[in-house]
């Protein structure tokens, strides 16, 4: 044996798959995808898309492929930092994965070929924008076929985008229970009624699902069906979904970056600037590898990390703050951080074949340092998690803390505990500290100026 | 006239359909309803964005016959 591990994922597309080996994650390229990987390069498609950034490169390599039979080469994918998932996507994200397949779609075409499939999976966030790391979806464009990854595409951008646009912004969470994508049957039903007055969702999910509905039970043959499918009939496909996805907005966004994070804290602005100086100070004593913000918001204290080029993840439970902090992120085309959509009492889990295609949260960790900002009190009081068992959690995500600390006197825990009974006797500065302190070493802490809140710099014990 | 579109459009949709309809045998994977959708459309598709790519076009081709000395002292520059 290789002492190789194929990736739990790759495994439906004959073309090749991932594999890894000795920590390193490789793709071996088959002998039936030959003609197309060849075309792919020689056709200068490879190198178009890497100048646009809209491709992860690679590297052809000279190691054993995983699997001798059929093997024709292997190639090494650059590194990505995080793996992230369509449902841990706000809508810009998901939107702008959405038109990036499109635009490489339209960029193929040039070059004579077409994707074989559109998996929302098929695009990571790599350095700040979204990219495409399928190497093995081009296939050659064979003028008078329609688009094989028309159902695909709709399914996994064009029915989320919708529906999150036009219904609900969370209806993007039904990606985690249909792993291929929205069935366009649900997604029509869930859509207003007037979608159906528009001509692209009208035929790109409405038409679309009832002629699937149709044709479910019949047989059709392929060869004997002789209408075909010009290429510009087929760019205007393109077209046309792109015209559609680029006209989907999500219409809460009227609030700015900075506005709504003024509106949802009470600090004064001397608290503000305190609490700044200390966690900058703080990151910079830890100097960490990468970091993870923790109920982030839009990623105000992420930036104290992610400014100073530390990869940071910013991770939040409100789309809109996800949102903004995304659109922050482009506009000023940040490369070290990336805003996710995250519920802490219910993190993204194991999902697909096996449980084992995408990978659970806590998996993908752990992290050199968290930000645990404005968070504890949303953990242990309004969701009843036991602080021993904060403590355990940030122990297996993270070799650092820093941690502040919400005190029941404060306003907004005041709010918190207002409609119902204070069980939370533990839930104080002392136990806290005796609590954490069987995890963590607690290296400093430091009272916010002008505040009630504590900020701690804690560091993990190790074999506890 | 709008009558007229509609009748028009009816038909041409129905006859497609019964074209499909009128193929048999074998076995195509589930993406069936969606490859016969894209040729169902294909052909409004393709006219809208043959349109849409020659837009600037058409709109140029009636500008030019309007302004038609002022255009041609500035196209000589451009050449």
């Amino acid at each position: 044996m290789t002492n190789s591990h194929k990736h739990a994922a790759s495994f439906r597309d004959p073309s090749g798959f991932l594999f890894q080996r000795k920590g390193t994650l490789y793709r071996q390229v088959n002998e039936v995808y030959r003609q197309d990987y060849d075309r792919l390069i020689e056709s200068g498609l490879y190198q178009s898309l890497l100048e646009d950034r809209l491709l992860l490169r690679h590297e052809e390599v000279d190691v054993p492929p995983a699997e001798k039979a059929g093997a024709y080469k292997i190639i090494q994918p650059e590194r990505l930092r995080f793996v992230s998932y369509p449902y841990e996507w706000c809508f810009g994200q998901l939107k702008d994965a959405a038109l990036t397949t499109l635009e490489i779609q339209k960029r193929a075409m040039q070059f004579d070929m077409s994707l074989k499939d559109c998996s929302a999976y098929n695009i990571q966030f790599h350095d700040g924008r979204p990219v495409f790391i399928d190497t093995l979806s081009f296939e050659q464009y064979r003028v008078g076929e329609p688009w094989t990854a028309y159902r695909q595409f709709c399914q996994h951008f064009l029915a989320p985008l919708a529906l999150m646009a036009l219904r609900d912004i969370r209806l993007n969470q039904l990606l985690r229970v249909y792993i291929d994508g929205i069935p366009l049957d649900l997604a029509s039903n869930l859509l207003p009624g007037r979608t159906k007055l528009n001509f692209g969702l009208l035929s790109h999910i409405h038409l679309h699902a009832a002629s699937q509905k149709h044709y479910a039970d019949k047989t059709v043959d392929k060869k004997s069906v002789t209408r075909r499918m010009s290429r510009i009939s087929f760019l205007g496909l393109i077209d046309s979904l792109e015209r559609l996805v680029n006209k989907l907005e999500w219409g809460t966004v009227k609030t700015e970056w900075g506005d709504y994070y003024d509106s949802t804290h009470n600090y004064t602005a001397t608290a503000l600037e305190h609490k700044r100086r200390i966690v900058q100070d703080f990151i910079e004593r830890i100097h960490p590898g990468n970091v993870w913000d923790l109920g982030a918001n839009v990623g105000y204290f992420s930036r104290l990390a992610s400014d100073a080029q530390i990869p940071t993840l910013a991770f939040d439970i409100d789309p809109l703050a996800v949102e903004l902090n995304y659109r922050s992120v482009k506009t000023n085309g940040e490369r070290c951080l990336l805003p996710l959509l995250l519920d802490l009492t219910n993190p993204s889990p194991d999902l697909g074949w096996n449980n084992e295609e995408r990978e659970a949260f806590i998996k993908r960790g752990p992290t050199d340092a968290i930000l645990a900002l404005a968070l504890i009190h949303h953990m242990a009081i309004a969701n009843n998690v036991p602080l021993v068992m904060l403590a355990e959690f940030f122990q297996e995500l993270g070799s650092w803390l820093v941690l502040e600390f919400v005190p029941k006197s404060d306003p907004q825990v005041q709010r918190l505990l207002a409609t119902r009974e204070d069980i939370f006797p533990e839930y104080a500065k002392e136990s806290l500290e005796e609590i954490f302190g069987e995890y963590f070493t607690i290296v400093e802490s430091v009272k916010v100026n002008e505040s009630e809140r504590t900020m701690y710099l804690m560091q993990r014990k190790m074999g506890s | 006239m709008n009558v007229f579109h509609t009748d028009f459009l009816a038909a041409f949709i129905a006859g497609s359909l019964l074209d499909l309809l009128r193929t048999k045998q074998a076995y195509l994977d589930p993406g069936s309803g969606s490859y016969l959708l894209q040729l169902l459309i294909a052909g409004l598709l393709g006219g809208a964005f043959a349109i849409r790519a020659s837009w600037g076009k058409i709109k140029n081709f009636f500008r030019r016959k309007s302004n038609s000395e002022e255009e041609i002292s500035s196209d000589d520059e451009q050449s």
